[in-house]
């Protein structure tokens, strides 16, 4: 009997396991996908061999890759862009951590109040989570983005829009700012040369400005593995989780087992409330089954799977609401192409935002070939110039919005790959009931029933559509502030990859399948500790930190509920994921 | 295989390119060997002309990606010119997209036989009669029993279905929808004859998704999967594009898969400048922080 069974190391779980792992708790994290120890020997930097989704070091499959991914449902034009693996979608992340904006929360009362999802508030405030911020800041550690030329370009747009830069952690109102990130910045030779033989550990630190965040980070080279400068979980939380008894007194490490792809949430009526029990288990490699018991079972599979499991685990879904209210930023992306050098394929993938409390944000991405290709080509709008598929919004972009491909594409690509600035358009997108994950008709997998994702582009709320074409806007007379000589707008079809809230917690039981303290209202010594626990989307900041800080909190409530704990947040100080032991510790175990 | 109107199924396998590709001009088959005693075939259980076949569709499925591929990026290969905009650099077919097309989607798109077999087969037994008139098709020789054998004992038969063929079949099927003189001419494929607004204008159908073809697909489908269907193909019809494109730009063509490292400049890299000396550990970006500010605080 396990105390604590984590499902996922991605975003979330990692989180929960690290903390309970510190307090002593028997701790076993299950992952499906990939345990990558040793990346300087699995990875590499192409596109091809990080990115493809099929069958790309970063796909969601098993580790060995010649099998295929595991094939998910759609049932739109659209593209569900999570991982499996170690680490999760973190893997592929920009480490990107602005806190949610005050707005989102329970008690928010400043003036502008009613711009925000009101119906689908967190169920506390802002306060409330502030400590649990800091903590996870502290711990990861986030810092202030260091600035490159695209940074450099994007504000200089910026400062064309009659905004204030932000200074503080809490976004207040409309202001732009570097972002504050996960990632280390830059020391010693780190982003001050392109000579590989002077960018070796310890000599450089730190955010090397390869560029490469989107293909995995491993840099600076000889760097431990807890001193890579993306802070993805497989960086932080994991290797903190495993070494918890060198940096935590009393702690205890938890156990990790990848390629375990969880089948089975069990349960049973205990004094009339049905309980969870512990899981079960599959081994990707052998296909034999486990089962191991929990006092509790933690959900953290991300937006998409937790729904799925919870189905297939024969769980109850009382109020109809296990899967839906999935929200995505409604995301939007915006090209501008330059007559000058703007360094888009170098350094961070995203160091640079605006934010627009009520409506949304925009964040600078740069992209290498492929990636940016595609996400030139995926669009709701056709293809400009030929047809537009009943949108193809005009605005103060060039010409209709819609797909730049063929050989526009490859035109606007001979420019330069480093003339080009892109800016991802961030909606404050409202929770809707019809966005959700249900179970697929089509055939089950090895894992049982998969998972169908249907997102209803075309019939969002008003205040979503309104919010992502004035920040669409906003991105446009940015890139134009900044000297684009032309802007282009493609209308993105679904790019899922800000999940959340497919399992909200919630104010009111109607709407909502967590309490506040992320245990699932049906099901007892259940929780959800990851995007899918948010309450709405945040009003447009990137998930992950407010995910983790959530995930913190939760940690603290089963500690207190079920192990007779006491919280710790604050009382005591947080150890940094770089921790000189935990190094130590990592280098002994040979990760 | 239903009895079809003789005249309707042989407008239909010429719609979704298997006629010519089979028996039209330059067609990869002489006709005498669809008469059944001059094939042999491996597998007793399948009629001989069923390993004629199989690299007949197989070729069809490559020159159709040939014509999606230099739509996503085209370059100064043939199918650019029919397509009306040749380019003097590499594209997609100096890349290798459209081997990457015809891997990712025969080996490794995870897409369940059971969705693929029936999808396939709908789209060879489907229905022709569409009222659309194809100018073409005196071109075509008419013989299509002997071929419409082969390809229903190709279907029925427990071999998987190599994805590939079916998402031929409906670009092509697309394709004699916007132009019906594309059943013949250059190239194998009807999608590979169109013009670059031609092939934009068959992806408008596909997005839309063709009425015609969502009902010629549905029945062959129970609820709920009618439903998963048509939006299937609403996916596919993106994800053609999308992946075409990454394909077309990604390093394919050129990666070592066993030792990492690429044998030759990928195509987009020397299109766009990217990574002028190959791959790095890091850059000399660091400009410095904005207005100096190293941490903020509430
Ligand atoms: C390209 C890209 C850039 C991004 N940039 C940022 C950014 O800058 N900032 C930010 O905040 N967010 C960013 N995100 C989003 C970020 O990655 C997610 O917020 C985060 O990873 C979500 O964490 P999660 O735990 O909810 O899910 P995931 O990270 O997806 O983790 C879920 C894990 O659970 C595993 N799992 C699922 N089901 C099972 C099962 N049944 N059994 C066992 N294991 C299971 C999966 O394999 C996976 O590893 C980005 C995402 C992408 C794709
Ligand atoms: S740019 Fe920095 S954070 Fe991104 S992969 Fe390179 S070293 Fe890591």
């Amino acid at each position: 009997m396990r105390d604590v069974i984590v499902i996922g190391a991605g975003g979330g779980g990692p989180v929960v396991a690290k903390e309970l792992a510190a307090k002593g708790l028997d701790v076993l994290l299950l992952e499906a996908g990939p345990r990558h120890a040793k990346p300087r020997e699995e990875w590499s930097t192409f596109e091809e061999d990080a990115n493809n989704p099929l069958s790309g070091y970063f796909r969601l499959g098993p580790t060995d890759r010649s099998k295929p991914a595991w094939y998910r449902e759609w049932p739109q034009n659209s593209f569900v862009w999570q991982l499996s693996g170690v680490g999760g979608t973190t893997q592929h992340f920009y480490g990107n951590y602005p806190r949610a904006y005050p707005g989102v929360f329970q008690g928010y009362d400043g003036a502008d109040r009613n711009e925000y999802d009101v119906k689908h508030r967190f169920p506390f405030t802002y306060s409330e989570l502030v400590p649990y911020f800091e903590w996870v800041e502290a711990t990861m550690p986030v810092m202030t983005a260091a600035m490159g030329t695209k940074e450099q370009v994007f504000f200089k747009g910026a400062e064309t829009l009659g905004l204030p830069v932000q200074t503080t952690k809490t976004t207040l109102r409309p202001s732009y700012r570097p972002q504050e990130n996960a990632i280390l910045q830059p020391g010693g030779t780190a982003g001050k040369t392109s000579d590989k033989n002077l960018l070796n550990y310890p000599q450089a630190t730190g955010c090397t400005f390869c560029g490469y965040c989107f293909q995995g980070c491993m840099r600076p080279n000889g760097a431990p593995r807890n001193q890579f400068a993306k802070r993805s979980t497989d960086n932080s939380y994991v290797p903190m989780a495993i070494t918890a008894n060198v940096w935590a007194r009393g702690g205890k490490p938890a156990e990790l087992i990848a390629d375990a792809y969880v089948t089975k949430v069990h349960s049973e009526k205990r004094n009339g409330e049905l309980t969870a029990t512990g899981v079960t288990w599959r081994d990707n490699v052998s296909g034999d089954e486990h089962r191991e018991d929990a006092r509790v079972v933690v959900m953290a599979g991300g937006c998409t799977e937790n729904p799925r499991l919870w189905f297939n685990s024969g769980l109850p879904n009382q109020n109809g609401w296990v899967g839906r209210g999935y929200t995505d930023h409604f995301f939007d992306w915006m090209i501008g192409s330059f007559d000058d050098y703007t360094g888009n394929p170098k350094g961070v993938g995203s160091s640079a935002r605006l934010d627009y409390p009520g409506y949304g944000g925009l964040e600078n991405v740069g992209l290498p070939p492929a990636l940016n290709a595609f996400s030139g080509t995926l669009s709701d709008s056709g293809i400009r110039g030929q047809y537009k598929n009943g949108r193809g919004a005009t605005g103060p972009w060039d010409g209709p919005a819609g797909r730049v491909m063929g050989p526009e594409l490859k035109e606007l690509m001979a420019g330069g790959i480093d003339r080009l600035l892109t800016v991802l358009v961030i909606t404050d997108d409202d929770v809707e009931a019809q966005n959700r994950v249900t179970l697929s008709a089509l055939p089950a997998d090895e894992n049982g029933p998969i998972p169908k994702v249907t997102f209803k582009q075309r019939k969002r709320t008003r205040r979503t559509v309104r919010n992502r074409e004035f920040m669409a806007r906003k991105a446009a007379e940015l890139l134009r502030g900044a000297g684009a000589k032309k802007v282009y707008r493609v209308d993105w079809a679904p790019l899922i990859l800000h999940v959340q809230s497919s399992m909200r917690m919630g104010e009111s039981a109607q709407n909502s399948v967590l309490e506040g303290s992320g245990e699932a209202r049906a099901v007892k010594r259940l929780f959800v500790a990851d995007n899918s626990a948010l309450a709405n989307g945040l009003g447009g900041p990137n998930p992950t930190l407010t995910s983790q800080a959530v995930a913190t909190r939760t940690a603290e409530k089963i500690f207190q509920t079920y192990f007779d704990g006491d919280p710790w947040v604050r009382s005591e100080a947080p150890v940094v994921s770089t921790d000189p032991r935990v190094s130590v510790r990592m280098g002994q175990l040979g990760l | 295989m239903p009895a079809a109107a003789p005249l309707s199924r042989r407008a239909f396998l010429a719609r979704i390119g298997v006629l010519g590709a089979a028996l039209g001009g330059g067609g990869l088959l002489a006709r005498g060997l669809l008469a059944p005693a001059d094939a042999a075939t491996g597998n007793p259980l399948l009629p001989p002309v069923v390993d004629l076949i199989r690299p007949v569709l197989a070729e069809l499925a490559r020159d159709t990606l040939n014509g999606l591929t230099v739509f996503a990026m085209p370059g100064p290969d043939p199918y650019s010119r029919t397509q009306g905009t040749p380019s003097s650099t590499p594209g997609a077919l100096e890349s290798g997209a459209t081997d990457f097309m015809i891997e990712a989607l025969d080996n490794f798109v995870p897409f369940p036989d059971a969705i693929a077999q029936p999808i396939s087969a709908a789209l060879v037994t489907g229905l022709a009669d569409s009222g659309i008139a194809l100018p073409g098709l005196e071109l075509l020789p008419p013989e299509l029993r002997q071929l419409d054998r082969a390809l229903a004992a190709y279907l029925q038969s427990d071999e998987a279905i190599p994805l590939s063929f079916p998402i031929a079949g409906l670009l092509n099927l697309m394709a004699t929808q916007v132009n019906p003189l594309a059943v013949s001419g250059v190239h194998l494929s009807p999608f590979a004859r169109l013009t670059y607004a031609e092939k934009a204008a068959a992806f408008a159908l596909i997005e839309k998704t063709d009425s015609d073809l969502v009902a010629l697909l549905d029945v062959h489908f129970p609820e709920p999967l009618k439903e998963s269907v048509s939006g299937l193909l609403k996916f596919v019809g993106g994800a053609l594009i999308e992946f075409a494109t990454f394909g077309a730009y990604s390093e394919y063509g050129v990666l070592d898969k066993t030792t990492k490292t690429l044998r030759r400049r990928p195509v987009a890299w020397s299109l766009s400048g990217y990574q002028p000396n190959g791959p790095v550990e890091g850059w000399d970006d660091f400009i410095g922080y904005y207005q100096g500010r190293k941490e903020v605080h509430d």
